[in-house]
């Protein structure tokens, strides 16, 4: 009993690490292009798609992560660039344009790569289970998704937290007029945390791939819980991002142990308690 | 319009609806049926996206909820349709009430929070599969019966879900009209100043919640017993997004353009999917098209290209 506890809460922590490379890209865009972007699970499973098929013809995963997200970057950049920029502050217009988006491309993906269930190839390295101190046996991949989620998050923080482009940025959601006013070009910069965001995407689609696998449906699956997330975390923000992500992945790790056919529904008790409590979710500010 | 010319097209609208199963075959009744029904869904979004400002992506919940509760109690428990189809109404009303805890928040987060209700509610219909049948369904939901009255083809359903639709047009009409929903269009255009003039702003837009997802339950009702079966699909994002894209197309804030919109939007579907198979995708573009093009749905499109059209006449 307790050794399958301890094991949900590292299959939670792993799904936390996912959902983390999902949600800090949503939460990202929306803190400083104000956009609402609902095609996130697209990205996220045709990057996937995409990563699948360059592991397949080159045999590395390491390429597959590249690619997977650099397709996803050029194609965020021209739904941006030609798309949800004619969208303008219109958040209602911005969800129903990125669903249309979402459906052509989930549609396409699926008479491309067909409806079943398909697994990206893990690294042989990682394959195969380990011993974790305490006599626990765990699939290697998993864990090092853990160590790969924490790096991702570290590099961001400190990206966004200490660096110049970070302060930009934070400048540019709190008041995007004055920082375009003191001569910072925020075109290029808002290309710019884009391009991070779809990247984040696409790779999160290669690295889930290869343990939740990639079917149809997959993309709205997960952009929900990444949604749940951002709602928890508050949206805009890269902690609210890692806290969140780390609430809606345990969770989902007990409730599906605990409760198999109600497994949707314990996603409901955070969002509940917080509507109650502090509808704009931990981190949020007013928007 | 003059009043008189708008009498006469609402008396040849509602005799052309009356005429129409004589007239035409069984698969335009039943696609007629079909597009009253979710006309009667998309006019529930927009009570709160016309008149209330609320962008809600959760009334496939209410739809699905009402249609789950009559065809479970119809089918598995034998429950004649003088209680069953009641209690789906109750059932997606409660759903409703407590779903409305989203009102709390406005925007963006209320748009984001709906989306994620309904998936859970899609989620509990698709996993509790010893209750709700999982991705089959309820199956063989009987036309509904009252003690000796029955209907006994989609001909006479027809005529039911008709009346229906225009009873509940109706009350719309009555309820937008009214105190209520003049303070709610208040509220849609500033709700600070709504609320400086004493107005509960928040309970005004949950009361509303409830009465929309009220009618979404009547359409769930009307639904599973025209279909005869439901499943997860009914109560899946998708049926939430195209009701909401129905009210858009159509004109926001009307009573016929919810219904203009599911008449255009079930028509497109059903002549695309016969001879194209990426009929999602299409309908992902009609999306696009809508937002870029049509923001205002058909009524603003028409606007705009009379205003285009005088100009290059005068210029």
């Amino acid at each position: 009993m307790t050794s399958s506890a301890v094991l949900q809460a590292i299959n939670g922590t792993s799904l936390a690490a996912l959902l983390f490379l999902l949600a800090s890209g949503f939460t990202l865009t929306f803190g400083l292009l104000r956009v609402v972007n609902m095609a996130h699970g697209a990205y996220y499973l045709l990057g996937g798609y995409v990563g699948l098929t360059v592991a397949e013809r080159t045999g590395s995963f390491a390429l597959a992560i590249l690619g997977g997200g650099a397709s996803i970057v050029v194609l965020g950049y021209l739904i941006d660039r030609f798309l949800i920029r004619h969208t303008g502050d219109n958040h209602l217009a911005q969800v129903l344009l990125t669903v249309g988006v979402a459906f052509v491309i989930g549609d396409v993906s699926l008479a491309v790569w067909g409806g079943d269930s398909l697994k990206v190839p893990v690294p042989v390295a990682l394959r195969g289970a380990m011993e974790l101190p305490g006599g626990l046996v765990y699939p290697t991949y998993r864990f090092v998704l853990i160590l790969f989620g924490i790096l991702v998050g570290a590099a961001l923080w400190i990206l966004y937290r200490k660096t110049q482009i970070g302060a930009v940025v934070r400048a540019g959601v709190d008041d995007r007029e004055q920082v375009s006013a003191t001569g910072i070009n925020i075109d290029r910069l808002f290309a710019l945390v884009s391009a991070l965001a779809s990247f984040l995407a696409g790779m999160a689609g290669v690295v889930g791939g290869a343990f939740l696998t990639l079917y149809p449906g997959a993309d709205w699956e997960i952009l929900v819980v990444a949604l749940v997330v951002v709602i928890v975390g508050g949206l805009g923000s890269l902690e609210g991002a890692m806290l969140g992500a780390l609430i809606v992945g345990l969770l989902d790790a007990y409730g599906r142990w605990l409760l198999p056919e109600f497994s949707y529904f314990v996603l409901f008790g955070p969002m509940a308690v917080l509507l109650l409590v502090r509808p704009r979710g931990i981190f949020g500010r007013d928007v | 319009m003059p009043r008189a010319g708008r009498i006469a097209l609402a008396l040849t609208a509602l005799t052309a609806a009356v005429l129409l199963p004589q007239v035409a075959g069984p698969f335009w009744t039943g696609l007629v049926t079909q597009m009253y029904i979710f006309g009667l869904l998309a006019l529930s979004v927009d009570l709160l996206l016309g008149h209330a400002g609320l962008f809600s992506l959760c009334h496939a919940s209410f739809f699905a909820m009402a249609a789950y509760t009559t065809a479970i109690l119809q089918v598995r428990y034998a429950v004649p349709t003088a209680l069953a189809a009641p209690a789906g109404v109750l059932a997606g009303t409660l759903l409703a009430l407590v779903l409305g805890l989203a009102v709390r928040t406005r925007g963006v987060y209320f748009i984001l929070i709906t989306i994620a209700f309904g998936y859970v509610v899609w989620g509990v219909a698709h996993r509790w599969s010893s209750f709700t049948g999982g991705d089959n369904g309820v199956t063989n939901v009987p036309f509904p019966a009252v003690g000796a009255w029955r209907v006994e083809s989609h001909t006479e359903y027809y005529y039911l879900v008709l009346a229906v639709v225009l009873l509940c047009a109706l009350g719309y009409r009555i309820l937008v009209a009214s105190p209520f929903g003049l303070a709610l269009r208040g509220i849609k255009a500033s709700e600070t100043r709504m609320r400086s003039l004493g107005f509960a702003c928040g309970l005004h837009l949950y009361a509303a919640f409830v009465v929309s997802g009220a009618l979404a339950s009547l359409a769930g009702v009307l639904y599973v017993y025209y279909n005869r079966f439901v499943n997860p699909v009914a109560a899946s994002f998708p049926v939430s997004v195209e009701a909401a894209l129905m009210a858009i197309i159509g004109g926001t804030g009307t009573i016929v353009g919810p219904f203009i919109g599911s008449w255009i939007m079930l028509g497109l579907r059903n002549w695309v999917s016969s001879f194209f198979a990426l009929y999602a995708s299409v309908m992902g573009l009609v999306f696009i098209a809508v937002v870029l093009w049509a923001p205002d749905g058909l009524v603003g499109l028409a606007g705009r290209l009379r205003a285009r059209a005088q100009k290059a006449g005068a210029g």
